[in-house]
């Protein structure tokens, strides 16, 4: 057989470096090339991981076994040695920028795989990539000097699970500044200022929606496939909205990863809520912030302890310690109390009449109020039961006011009763007990203090000038309520009058622990009505306007543009088969009850529809079985397209 | 000032602790306690005759560390009125509760002692200091502010029992493990004893009359602790009903006409202890298809806008998946109604319409003019502070469009406030939509895991009534107490003819021969009461049989932590149950709420297919009063053998009823006394639980144990 010459460019030479030549024969194959390649190149260097490929076609030949001849490469073919592993930039979705080394070779399935196992992200197939939205024009006040962690050199691990040192990934425990970096990924990220969110991109309209998931990459075909170019931006993000398993004690940086996306999501308003939701949302953001500012690395702590074991551990503790008498016992038995001198107002009609002044004892989870101090061994004037009550701040710290506006529920209905605090730390005690209180808790409860901190760090956010007072508050109370809340509620509310609200909410949360808090938010998030829904602007058959098809976890949506409502609702449950219909790139899906529906896509690829109905088909699949392996050709088969076959 | 201490013990926040503090571990050491013990007992009982009868108890000395009495809003005593109305099958019914919990800890501590006993030579030093009597006050009612509400909440007298004088026989050896292990074993008993102790100090407890959905009513005592799920399965083995998912503990308010059915996994001392004290609210006891329509048929709600035809078309497979995909997932997915509601307006007599959606957040409302934007909703309620209530007859009450309401209020309101919201529906079909969408809101998860262990529970007691061949086609019979209020019987139940206990005793073999005396005496003696008058003496005489009952029980029951599994164990006896035929029966009666109609006679005879249907009229008399937590009174011992025992309880029992039109009995309980007797042929068959070698020993003393409390008493009364 004839001898030709076949050039290659070897990439790791430089771009100016000449093509290598090598004499081949057309029933040479593809392993046979790379060696007389790699021999004429005279590096000496581990050329494992490289591969050709192939620049018209746009393909990798990594069969190297078949020959030339199959492959159909002829002497015109312009061919590149490369590395199949790159370096790409890799944006979080906490913002994080990561510089790794990804497969640029494998589909992108399989990338995502790579990606997630070096992460420590269970579950890589709720994932996927795609491609930044453009910044135009902020390249003037942001001259690249993003923060990029490089993650470059870590090895690539081949161990399935990798194993964890100190809690973390084998592979990231190696150096201080890895370890840095798996911290940013597990924990959560401080909130931004407000300004800074106001200036990032939001969507505005279902169609702008829209055009953020035409960027979703091919699962099927690989980066090189897509043109994606060694160190370029791609983003990470959930794509399936079916969260399976979600166990914290393994799931730390997916479950910090995902609140993110979800807060993300929310703080820009591509999910709509609520009032109400919003400032809960910022309740739990700042919690969240406090906790992973305080206690770093105890994602795995349970709070649901057997509590009888720990009270058998403290009562042994006691026990054990030197005589220990009943008498202790007792006292440690006997609930702590607050006492104080403050004023009541009862607001009744036709009563004006002011604050008076009492001595006030908080026991359990009741208050009583006496004359004065020498008469508190005797009747209480009155005593109020604040056991499902709601506690209220009434709060004005420029003009000195520190109340607290109880509503309390009895049999004729809302008692309505304010109790006038002296000053902070008065207020703050009191307000913690009240609020303990409300949920049936007492003094005793161990999260008292932890309640006062917390109102005391609400307190000095109100403060308009903090110089005055309180210099010592650390940071991580020094969080601005505007950053926790969407810009439109930035602009709608002062801050005097956004972080009593907050406040209000966050003491629905603030006993939480941290992993708690993060379900919490997830769970919520989940909770709301547009959750889960990815846009496509479509065009169904037959009609002549574009509409958009949401594609939810269990269902298809069809909305109407113009009235923005939803018109009709497919549920996966019913559907007995979807076709492609790749030459005119048109989705024909049929349901039970002889329900066809047909669409062409407008904003998105078919391509990348026909994947979101497959994967969910696919996510669904995955709830069943109980096995961990992940059915990798179920996905493709479902998800691949013509590629598949 | 506020003093930081910091307590790990758990100390339960109730608002008084009205419970009764006893000695704990004392009296396990010094046997010779038991005078101190018994008068302990005496003293409670005491109180608790007084506390039904009179209202005013002689104050108690608050004690010193009762938590202070705090009673301005908490705890009003609803149940005073119904105490006095109690009958002494209440009485007999409490007392049992008293015993149970009574015999429960003595057992309890009898095994615990065993287990320590054996790890080493009987300590001298066994209970440990911190646990001394100057720990726990005198038993006190320590509400001296409030004494009407002692009738309210009584104290399981736990008293410590004689149960080391005892010493039952010694359990199954363990393994002798190393000293440190003994040690290490014994002080973490020792300690959770005493915190067991101490959480139970601190229990509150009430006595709750449940209404049955016949009228007639069961009285419970229920503590703090307790679900509502505890108390259904409670009162599943009281009325021997069909136990399925629909029974449901509900509350009703009268004034509000409000009704509400409280949910499996609530605390029923909390919702309870709102009520005022003149309150005419009610619990009751009684089927709601509503409770878990959301499970059966998920797809009304979550495919609420779909066309009837899907929803009715639906596919048992396609509903499960619907309840997996909106209940076990990582976050509940409420159903998203929305729809024109009418609200009534506050203070105004007028209701208004506004467009409502359902959020799990909460509800909301749109506002004039605005979109239905998420942004743009003003948020009507959150559901923290709120439960949902039906409402009942509002057209009348209060002017509204139709009378499918639904209100939504703080738990503790009971009267009229312009803080209850009320809403209105255009039919039933979207009040339910949206009462059953809050309450997913609200309750979320504990919604599902209710259900299930429901489907759990309603599958046990499937299986077990068809062993039995329980034929209750009544599923809530009330107790067919012989001494049942005699005409009082609502729903046409006639009561149980008061001669049959007689005659069917006359009939049976002697049972054992309980001391007659005793339980009688137990009880507050009525005639001393001024307050409730006198029995009429045929009651008194009626009082006997059902009391004989009391004592007879009561030796065995440190075996029978609850009536169930001995009874399992005598079952296992039976020749496999008839399945098709009893399967019928339980599956059809439970809708028959009225007496059962003539074709299941017809099934009577086809129970014939069953062995020796012919003993029937001689079969002993339902038991007297199933309203015990026990075990009811067996069945006469030599009946067992008589008959076959694959016919036992079933077919007979139902054909009497049917024909004395008599509401049909609850399954005769196994043999519980009996076990005495027939205890060793149960042994042949399954291998008996571990406890049950304890009984033949317990089961005597214990009756020392009463009879001599019994007599203590009456030398008590007499010196008053």
């Amino acid at each position: 057989m004839a001898a030709w010459d076949l050039s290659v460019a070897v990439e790791d030479l430089g771009a100016d470096a000449p093509p290598i030549t090598v004499s081949v024969t057309s029933d040479l194959h593809i392993g046979g090339v790379i060696l007389k390649l790699v021999e004429k190149s005279q590096v000496k260097r581990d050329w494992s991981d490289h591969a050709l490929w192939w620049e018209q076609k746009q393909q990798w030949l990594l069969r190297t076994a078949w020959t030339l001849e199959k492959c159909g490469i002829q002497a015109d073919a312009g061919l590149i040695f490369m590395p199949q592993h790159k370096p790409l930039r890799l944006g979080l979705p906490n913002g994080l920028n990561l510089r790794l080394r990804v497969c640029f070779s494998g589909p992108v399935f399989r990338t995502v795989l790579g990606i997630c196992k070096m992460l420590n992200i269970r579950r890589p197939e709720e994932l996927s990539l795609l491609r930044p939205v453009e910044e135009k024009k902020k390249k003037k006040d942001k001259d690249l000097s993003e923060e990029l962690y490089d993650l470059t050199e870590v090895p690539l691990t081949s161990v399935s699970r990798p194993c964890l040192y100190n809690g973390m990934p084998a592979h990231f425990a190696d150096s201080p500044k890895t370890e840095k970096v798996y911290k940013m990924l597990s924990v959560s990220q401080p909130a931004p200022p407000p300004e800074a969110i106001a200036k990032l991109y939001r969507p505005a309209s279902v169609v702008d929606k829209a055009h953020i998931h035409s960027r979703w990459l091919d699962s099927s075909r690989s980066l090189m496939q897509q043109g994606v170019q060694e160190n370029d931006r791609l983003w990470l993000r959930f794509k399936y909205y079916c969260f399976h398993d979600l166990e914290p004690k393994y799931d730390a940086v997916r479950l910090t990863q995902m609140y993110e996306q979800a807060r993300w999501a929310v703080l820009l308003e591509d999910i709509d809520c609520t009032e109400e939701e919003m400032l809960l949302f910022g309740a739990l953001q700042y919690h969240i912030n406090k906790l992973s500012l305080s206690e770093p690395q105890t994602m795995t702590s349970s709070p649901a302890m057997d509590d009888l074991d720990s009270a058998l551990q403290c009562l042994e503790v006691k026990l054990d310690g030197a005589d220990s008498s009943p008498q202790d016992m007792l006292e440690n038995l006997t609930a702590p109390e607050l006492n104080d001198y403050l004023k009541i107002f009862r607001p009744k009609r036709l009563t004006l009449k002011g604050y008076k002044q009492y001595w006030f004892k908080f026991k359990d989870a009741s208050i009583s109020y006496y004359k004065s101090r020498e008469e508190s061994l005797g009747e209480p004037i009155q005593q109020i039961n604040l056991k499902g009550c709601e506690a209220a701040p009434d709060v004005n710290i420029v003009g000195q006011k520190f109340c607290i506006k109880l509503l309390i529920p009895a049999p004729e209905g809302m008692n309505e009763v304010y109790l006038r605090c002296e000053n902070e730390e008065q207020y703050s005690r009191w307000m913690a007990a009240c609020r303990l209180a409300s949920k049936g808790k007492s003094l005793a409860d161990s999260s008292f203090q932890s309640e006062v901190q917390s109102i005391r760090s609400f307190l000095a956010m109100q403060q308009t000038n903090p110089n005055t007072h309180n210099t010592h508050t650390d940071d991580s109370t020094s969080i601005n309520t505007h950053s926790l809340v969407s810009p439109r509620y930035s602009k709608k509310y002062k801050a005097k009058q956004l972080t009593p609200r907050i406040l209000e909410a966050y003491q629905n949360v603030a006993q939480l622990s941290l992993t708690d808090a993060l379900l919490r938010f997830l769970q919520i998030w989940q909770a709301l009505p547009d959750f889960g829904i990815s846009f496509v602007v479509v065009r169904f058959k037959g009609s002549r306007k574009d509409e958009v098809l949401g594609i939810a976890p269990n269902r298809l949506i069809r909305i109407d543009l113009g009235v923005g409502e939803v018109v009709k609702t497919w549920r996966y449950n019913n559907m007995r088969q979807w076709n492609v219909n790749w030459d005119i790139r048109q989705v024909a899906i049929e349901f039970d009850g002889n329900v066809n529906i047909a669409f062409s896509c407008v904003t998105a690829d078919c391509k990348i529809v026909h994947e979101f109905i497959g994967g969910y088909i696919f996510m669904s699949t995955r709830s069943r079985e109980q096995s961990n392996t992940l059915n990798e050709e179920l996905f493709h088969k479902l998800t691949g397209g013509h590629e598949a076959l | 000032m506020y003093q930081s201490q910091s307590t790990t013990l758990p100390i339960t926040n109730v608002i008084g602790y009205r419970s009764f503090l006893t000695h704990p571990l004392t009296c396990l050491q010094q046997m010779d306690d038991i005078d101190a013990m018994f008068s302990d007992l005496l003293g409670e009982m005491d109180l608790l005759t007084q506390s039904l009868g009179v209202e005013t108890l002689p104050p108690e000395p608050p004690s010193s560390s009762s938590k202070e009495m705090n009673f301005s809003m908490g705890f009003a005593d609803m149940n005073v009125e119904s105490l006095n109305e109690l009958e002494e099958n209440d009485l007999d019914a409490l007392m049992a509760d008293l015993m149970a919990d009574l015999n429960d800890t003595e057992e309890k501590l009898a095994v615990d002692l065993e287990g320590q006993k054996e790890a080493e030579a009987p300590p001298p030093d066994l209970p440990p200091a911190p646990h001394g009597l100057s720990f726990y006050p005198v038993p006190s009612l320590s509400t001296p502010t409030s004494p009407e509400k002692g009738p309210n909440t009584f104290s399981a007298p736990l008293a410590d029992s004689p149960a080391p004088i005892l010493s039952p026989p010694t359990l199954p050896q363990h393994a002798k493990p190393s000293m440190e292990e003994i040690e290490a074993q014994m002080k973490a008993d020792k300690i959770k004893l005493a915190l067991e102790k101490l959480k139970e100090a601190k229990v509150k407890k009430l006595v709750v009359k449940v209404v049955m959905h016949d009228g007639s009513s069961k009285t419970l005592m229920v503590d703090e602790r307790q679900t509502v799920r505890d108390i259904l399965d409670n009162l599943f083995e009281k009325t021997h009903c069909d136990c399925n998912v629909d029974w449901s503990l509900s509350e009703t308010n009268p004034e509000l006409q409000l009704e509400r059915g409280f949910e499996d996994h609530e605390n029923l001392v909390d919702p309870l202890s709102a009520w005022t004290r003149d309150s005419e609210n009610k619990v009751i006891f009684q089927e709601r298809p509503d409770k878990y329509e959301i499970f059966k048929n998920p797809q009304n709600f979550y495919l609420w806008k779909k066309d009837k035809k899907t929803i009715k078309d639906m596919k048992d497979r396609d509903k499960e998946l619907l309840v997996e995909e909106n209940f076990c997932g990582t976050s509940i997915i409420v159903p998203d109604l929305e729809g024109v509601l009418y609200l009534r307006e506050d203070g105004k007599k007028s209701w208004k319409q506004r467009l409502f959606l359902l959020r799990a957040s909460g509800i909301y409302y749109v506002p004039k003019g605005k979109s239905k934007t998420s942004r743009d909703l003003v948020c009507f309620v959150q559901f923290d502070n709120v439960n949902v209530y039906y409402g009942k007859e509002f057209k009348n009450k209060y002017k509204a469009p139709t009378d499918f309401c639904f209100v939504l209020k703080h738990p503790q309101i009971q009267k009229e406030s312009q803080y209850i919201k009320y809403l209105c529906c255009d039919d039933a079909w979207t009040m339910n939509l949206w009462v059953t969408g809050i309450r997913i809101a609200k309750y979320g998860k504990s919604l599902y895991e209710n259900y299930k262990t429901s489907m759990k529970k309603a599958a046990v007691t499937t299986a077990w009534t068809n062993r039995i061949t329980t034929t209750t086609s009544i599923p809530s019979t009330p107790s067919p107490t012989p001494k049942a209020k005699a005409s009082g019987q609502a729903n046409g139940h006639a009561p149980q003819p008061p001669a049959e206990p007689m005659a069917k005793v006359g009939n049976a073999p002697p049972p054992p021969p309980p001391p007659p005396l005793l339980p009688t005496q137990i009880l507050p003696p009525p005639p001393s009461d001024p307050v409730l008058p006198p029995p009429p003496p045929p009651l008194a005489v009626k009082r006997i049989p059902s009391a004989t009952s009391v004592p007879r029980q009561l030796p065995s029951l440190p075996t029978l932590p609850t009536s169930f599994p001995p009874s399992l164990t005598y079952m296992a006896n039976l020749p496999p149950p008839p399945p098709s035929l009893s399967q019928d029966d339980s599956s059809e009666s439970p809708p028959d709420f009225l007496p059962p109609p003539p074709p299941a006679l017809g099934f009577g005879p086809g129970a014939g297919s069953l062995p020796s249907p012919p003993p029937v009229s001689f079969l002993p008399p339902p038991p007297p009063d199933p309203g015990f937590p026990l075990p009811p009174p067996p069945p006469d011992p030599a009946f067992c053998p008589a008959t076959n025992r694959g016919s036992l309880p079933a077919p007979p029992p139902r054909q009497s009823n049917i024909g004395a039109g008599a509401p049909p009995p609850p399954p005769p309980p196994p043999p519980a006394s009996a076990g005495l007797q027939s205890t060793p042929s149960v042994r042949k068959t399954g291998p008996p639980p571990p406890k049950r070698t304890t009984p033949p020993l317990a089961a005597p003393s214990g009756g020392d144990f009463m009879s001599e409390l019994a007599k203590a008493m009456a030398k008590k009364r007499g010196n008053q």
